[in-house]
């Protein structure tokens, strides 16, 4: 069935997707939002281990929506969840742990910085930081976001201090910030896409410790489902849809998008006409749709004539290690160990980018200092192992005790990912989901750099842990990668040979086409790029608006 | 969401259960596994458990869960598995319409360890000695990486610990023993429980379903 056409229609209502709607709506124009998962209320999240971090409260699960899963083109595939974000109004940013850093000025130019990379399709953004600049400064302020800007050899310009000031944060940061200066590091307030006072409206946090991977109840959380997208709303201009499966945005004659050809909640087929179709599912997904949205102007996928949609996926780089201390033995000494605030906000950047290559790499990344998550579960299931060096039994309660005598702080590390010809996403013709819809087919090819950056980065992390004095630290990886943060499937450029967008998102042979989640970003910069693709999202939305109004 | 974790060549079932540090939680994904036991399920009259027939199990499938997670958790100074009615969580849960691909690998472990049980012992699981069942689960925990032995011990401590640590309105982690234990709510953390009151299975009924 045929609906009414739209002035425009976006798929996704994410950190990419609820940007485009909040200005568009706000410009006047008619908006249609599909968003493939349910619509929660705040009174949905709740403290349940099992109901938001164990089921498919968030994502879905591999026996009805896998994503194929391989590392190197000659392994197998394995039917994962890995690279879903949250299903739901909000997407990601619903779960997400609101680490909201912004990319930096060399982050835009890495090709030009490091030169060619053996082994790496590295690339240059079409525009500069300061292009973007005025976008974070917005997105910042739309969002809600608390931090303090320090200065540090890294730290990228800003025109203006933070809407929020910093959350409260646990004394550990003290602790770090006098280990990482005798280092002659810089421990840095870590910006956090949580809100620290009353903000327009919303009610600040309550720092009850269960940020990443709940919903938030309170609202403090800076997810689009409890900043952008409520005012898009209030537009009322905006037409949002929970529950309906994007499964091809079709063309016209000319060429031009048409309409997006969805499931609705009831699983009735419908189409979505639009005068610009928008979409924004993250890289994975958007790039399954474009692939999946084949005609005979766009047999291998809409605007995939060059056979770049799918190319140049990358993560980000993940390494972590744990430092424990034991209450019984140190709380005396360290008081400060009993503290319950859950917030460490600490991140070290001084080895974002190296001067030379001694160590293997230049493009190093960014370390965030956090108190282990207080999950039960997810810890219990860690600490009884795998495989044959599992424990049960007595041993497996010895460590459940241990673990009741422990703090955990831990570091995460967020390193570059550099783009390869052998990490991108295709689509199975032959697995399809619960949708009848061929899935994301995923293969990874690691670059030797980025290992051996991470791996630096997690030695750099365990000088500052053990001189905290812990009783013990463990190195948990070194050669992860974060799937979740996922960029670059149609990258953006000025060359169409060479990229799918053009710099302002929109696809390079569909000129009513854009695509503004994570896949325009050639490089994914060393953090996590949430802020960034929102950021992004407004500068489109700008753009557009002004093409729309002629 | 989910990372994966840099496992080259065994990536098997055990990129099924991953971690999610990123999103700081952990994750789920129970992945379906080993093939269903071919044998046709024996159904005695089924057992009663606080005078409620258990859902998934037969009587003898539930005495077998209810031995096996015991060891797990064994009661020591610390309540174990059967003081936090962890085989009740497992029953329960089990009969979420998302988990079929669990129920039957679950069931068909459960036979596959009752069947090991009887032709070593000639006697059921739960009839065993403690050291028996240990070795016997020891086996099926060093058995191959993809092997629906090691894929149902790792189940099965899974579960164990949801049922031990989840929240009690699942029917297990009765009087919340298993929270006391790890210290989650007490020690070092002002992450809080759900409200009294809360029902975790209707949650997971109504908003999990993703309609």
């Amino acid at each position: 069935m045929s609906l009414p056409e739209a002035d425009v229609c976006i798929v996704g209502s994410g950190a990419g997707g609820a940007p485009m709607a909040l200005e568009l709506g706000r410009a006047g124009f008619k908006v249609v939002v599909l968003e493939k998962g349910p619509h929660y209320q705040p009174r949905d999240f709740i403290h349940d281990e099992i109901l938001n971090s164990r089921r498919n409260f968030f994502m879905p699960v591999p026996w009805e929506e896998p994503h194929l899963l391989r590392h190197g083109a000659a392994g197998r595939y394995e039917k994962t969840s890995a690279a879903w974000t949250a299903n739901c109004v909000g997407g990601g940013t619903v779960h997400m742990s609101g680490f909201f850093y912004r990319l930096k000025p060399v982050d835009f130019r890495l090709r030009s910085t490091l030169g060619a990379v053996p082994g790496s399709t590295v690339a240059d953004w079409p525009i500069s930081y300061e292009e973007l600049a005025p976008y974070y400064d917005k997105a910042e302020a739309e969002l809600g976001v608390s931090g303090e800007s320090i200065p540090h050899p890294f730290a990228e310009p800003r025109s203006g201090p933070y809407p929020l000031p910093p959350l409260d944060v646990h004394p550990v940061a003290k602790q770090l910030d006098e280990v990482c200066g005798a280092l002659g590091w810089h421990a840095l307030p870590t910006a956090r896409g949580i809100l620290s006072k009353p903000y327009r409206g919303r009610a600040p946090c309550s720092y009850c410790a269960l940020c990443g991977s709940y919903g938030c109840e309170t609202g403090a959380k800076s997810g689009t489902n409890a900043s952008l997208i409520p005012a898009a709303l209030a537009t009322g201009n905006v037409d949002l849809r929970p529950g309906c499966m994007a499964r091809t945005v079709e063309v016209d004659k000319q060429g031009r998008a048409r309409s997006v050809v969805y499931l609705d909640a009831d699983g009735v087929t419908r189409e979505q006409r639009a005068r610009v179709i928008v979409v924004s599912c993250t890289a994975v997904e958007s790039a399954r749709l474009l692939l999946n949205s084949t005609s005979s102007r766009f047999p291998r996928g809409l605007a995939n004539g060059s056979g770049l949609v799918g190319r140049n996926l990358t993560f980000s780089s993940f390494g972590e290690s744990h430092a424990t201390f034991r209450l019984s033995k140190q709380a005396a000494t360290r008081p400060w160990l009993k503290d319950p605030s859950p917030f460490v906000n600490r991140s070290l950047q001084d080895f974002y980018l190296l001067p030379d290559a001694r160590h293997g790499f230049r493009k190093g990344g960014t370390l965030g200092f956090m108190w282990a998550h207080p999950n039960p579960i997810h810890a219990a299931v860690g600490l009884a192992g795998k495989g044959p060096r599992a424990v049960f039994g007595k041993e497996l309660k010895e460590r459940m005790r241990e673990h009741r005598d422990s703090r955990i702080l831990q570091f995460e590390v967020y390193a570059e990912f550099l783009p390869t010809a052998g990490t991108y996403v295709r689509v199975e013709d032959g697995v399809k989901d619960r949708y009848g819809i061929p899935v994301a087919a995923i293969t990874v090819d690691r670059h030797p750099m980025d290992l051996a950056a991470t791996r630096f980065l997690v030695e750099r992390g365990e000088e500052v842990l053990r001189r905290l004095g812990p009783d013990d630290v463990r190195r948990g990886t070194t050669r992860g990668e974060t799937t979740l943060l996922q960029h670059g499937t149609c990258r953006f450029g000025d060359d169409a040979a060479t990229s799918v967008l053009d710099r302002n998102c929109r696809a390079h042979e569909v000129p009513n086409l854009y695509v503004v989640d994570g896949s325009f970003m050639p490089t994914g910069g060393s953090v996590p790029a949430t802020l960034t693709i929102s950021a992004n999202s407004f500068r489109v939305a700008a753009h557009l608006v002004r093409t729309l109004k002629g | 969401m989910t990372r994966a974790r840099s496992n080259r060549g065994r990536l098997s079932r055990r990129s099924l259960i991953q971690r999610l540090t990123f999103l700081g939680g952990g994750v789920v994904l129970l992945g379906p596994a080993c093939k269903r036991s071919s044998e046709p399920k024996e159904e005695p009259p089924a057992a009663k458990q606080d005078g409620q027939a258990p859902r998934t199990f037969s009587s003898l499938e539930y005495a077998v869960v209810a031995a096996a997670t015991e060891r797990i958790l064994p009661r020591d100074e610390d309540p174990g598995a059967l003081d936090a009615d962890v085989p009740v969580y497992i029953d329960r849960i089990l009969q979420t319409p998302e988990l079929t691909p669990v129920r039957e690998d679950f069931l068909s472990g459960v036979a596959a360890l009752e069947r090991r049980a009887r032709r070593l012992h000639q006697k059921g699981f739960a009839a065993l000695t403690a050291e028996q069942q240990d070795e016997l689960l020891t086996v099926f925990k060093d058995s191959p990486p993809r092997s629906g032995e090691a894929h149902f011990f790792e189940l099965l401590t899974v579960m164990t610990l949801e049922g031990f640590l989840g929240d009690p309105s699942y029917g297990g982690n009765k009087d919340k023993v298993g929270w006391r234990l790890m210290g989650f709510d007490t020690v070092g953390t002002v992450a809080s429980a759900p409200p009294e009151g809360y029902d975790g299975p209707k949650c997971l009924r109504e908003c999990g379903a993703h309609r």
